[in-house]
């Protein structure tokens, strides 16, 4: 494996851990239209990370790239290597499924299936999973204990997963996410359309998930990235500006772009 | 530094660095006037001293709701955070400074004119003249935003404090000379360690101003040398 040193000026040796992912030159195309240009970053295991910048930046367009969504579009292509534990994920042997299941991700808008919140679980776990119904029943319960929604709806796990609010669906779809034991979780802008206190469950979730799992956050909220994320990226016009640790890029960002964008002064 | 989208977030932020400067402003006019009062045994002027003292506390207390609010209005980050934070903590220090003019000017009356003859005083006066140096020079470095020259400051402050030994030993030797001297050197030793005190926070402001402006702290060690408590007799 690779050292985690990037021989990028702006790229900062953020950690000694381990890398989980590594992008390698990546560029992305919608089209002719190249969204990402030349991203080189390495996200260490069992931590958080953050993707910031203004809108149209290519942070969404970078999360969707780590587990391939992209592909369910015409005409969207990669280039470079996404390296997943060392493995080239963009290399045409992977397996999507078995990917997915090691790469959840979570939307910016709550996405539970019409089906009860016990089925909102079970349904994923049985495309990957031959478990008894009780062994089910435990992978449920545990998934929606980790998700910090167990007490709130173990009384109605038949009830339908639409029936919850926004900031209970996010949560369940964190469960779902988490029930087929994945090793690392994607969230696109998970809380912007909760409430403050949805919110916090939401962060204090993902400070509790990061002890097993490596996590991307993509947010627009620059308070948040700060609060849970451990390093931050910040983007601009399809490429990677700055990365380093979260305390750094908040406090004293090396690039005055980073600095321009987190303190307001941008455009 | 471009304009925030925002334009009353600027207008905060100028708020809050006028309320620095004009502590500092204050802070410098009243170590001058302390030692002024001292020196020339004026005691309407260490009055204006004493009374200055209570606008020193005004402004800070301005100055941290104004901090507080912005925080809590902006969420400052990167340079704005720095900005607020070194404020709050630079009032702090100008404050401490007003409070220990002010202790020099409350104590013009005690050592009274014939008890202070000229000699006794003298060395004091050029302490005071580096430490008055020092108070201006923080403020204007930091609003001209010279980094090198705050780190400089900072160091000169080990020239106050080997001043301030050379000022005690000489008023130890007044006071052995002559017994009816103790009264008037005791205050005038007291006014040099408030001198000295007031150099400590133009180090801790210096200190702070570096930080806001670099975003990285000056090395802990600075050459630091008060042999005083040395060279104090031992009985």
């Amino acid at each position: 494996m690779k050292p985690m040193l990037s021989t990028d000026l702006n790229v900062a040796d953020t950690t000694v851990e381990k890398a989980k992912i590594e992008v390698k030159d990546l560029n992305f195309y919608y089209g002719q239209s190249k969204a990402l240009k030349g991203i080189n970053l390495s996200l260490p295991e069992r931590s958080v990370t953050a993707f910031i910048g203004p809108s149209g930046c290519g942070k969404s367009t970078l999360l969707r790239v780590l587990n391939r969504i992209y592909e369910l579009y015409p005409k969207q292509t990669a280039e470079g290597q996404v390296l997943l534990d060392g493995k080239n994920i963009l290399d045409r042997s992977q397996d999507l499924n078995l990917l997915r299941t090691k790469i959840g991700m979570v939307f910016q808008k709550p996405t539970p299936f019409p089906m009860s919140i016990y089925e909102n679980i079970a349904f994923g776990v049985r495309l990957y999973e031959k478990i008894s119904k009780a062994e089910m029943d435990n992978r449920v319960e545990q998934a929606l204990k980790r998700a910090a929604l167990w007490t709130e709806v173990k009384d109605k796990l038949n009830a339908s997963g639409l029936s919850l609010s926004g900031g209970q669906q996010q949560r369940l779809c964190i469960a779902r996410t988490v029930a087929v034991k994945p090793e690392v979780i994607l969230l696109d802008e998970p809380a912007s359309a909760l409430d403050p206190l949805s919110t916090a469950k939401i962060e204090e979730l993902i400070d509790e998930l990061q002890a097993d799992y490596t996590i991307v956050i993509v947010t627009h909220n620059m308070q948040q990235a700060a609060r849970v994320s451990r390093q931050t990226a910040f983007m601009y016009l399809g490429e990677l500006i700055e990365f380093d640790r979260t305390e750094k890029i908040f406090t004293s960002p090396r690039e005055k772009r980073t600095q321009d964008y987190i303190t307001g002064r941008f455009g | 530094m471009a304009e925030h989208t925002v334009a009353s977030f600027d207008e905060d932020l100028r708020q809050i660095s006028r309320l620095v400067n004009d502590m500092g402003d204050l802070a410098g006019s009243m170590v001058g006037a302390a030692t002024r009062a001292l020196l020339e045994t004026d005691n309407a002027l260490a009055q204006r001293v004493v009374s200055d003292d209570a606008i020193m506390d005004a402004r800070q207390r301005e100055l941290d709701d104004r901090a507080i609010t912005l925080i809590a209005k902006r969420q400052p980050m990167a340079d704005d955070l720095r900005n607020v934070v070194g404020a709050i903590r630079m009032a702090g220090d100008l404050e401490r400074i007003g409070d220990l003019a002010k202790n020099i000017a409350k104590r013009v009356g005690s050592v009274g004119i014939s008890a202070a003859p000229r000699d006794l005083t003298h060395s004091i006066d050029g302490m005071a003249q580096m430490v008055l140096i020092q108070v201006q020079g923080v403020i204007e470095e930091y609003t001209a935003g010279d980094a090198t020259a705050l780190a400089k400051l900072r160091n000169d402050d080990e020239r106050i404090d080997v001043k301030y030994t050379s000022v005690f030993r000489e008023l130890l030797t007044y006071m052995m000379e002559d017994p009816r001297n103790i009264t008037a050197c005791t205050h005038l030793l007291f006014c040099a360690k408030n001198l000295e005190r007031i150099g400590d926070h133009v180090t801790n402001i210096a200190e702070n101003a570096y930080y806001v402006l670099t975003g990285t702290q000056l090395p802990a060690n600075r050459p630091k040398q008060d042999e005083t408590a040395m060279s104090a007799p031992a009985a």
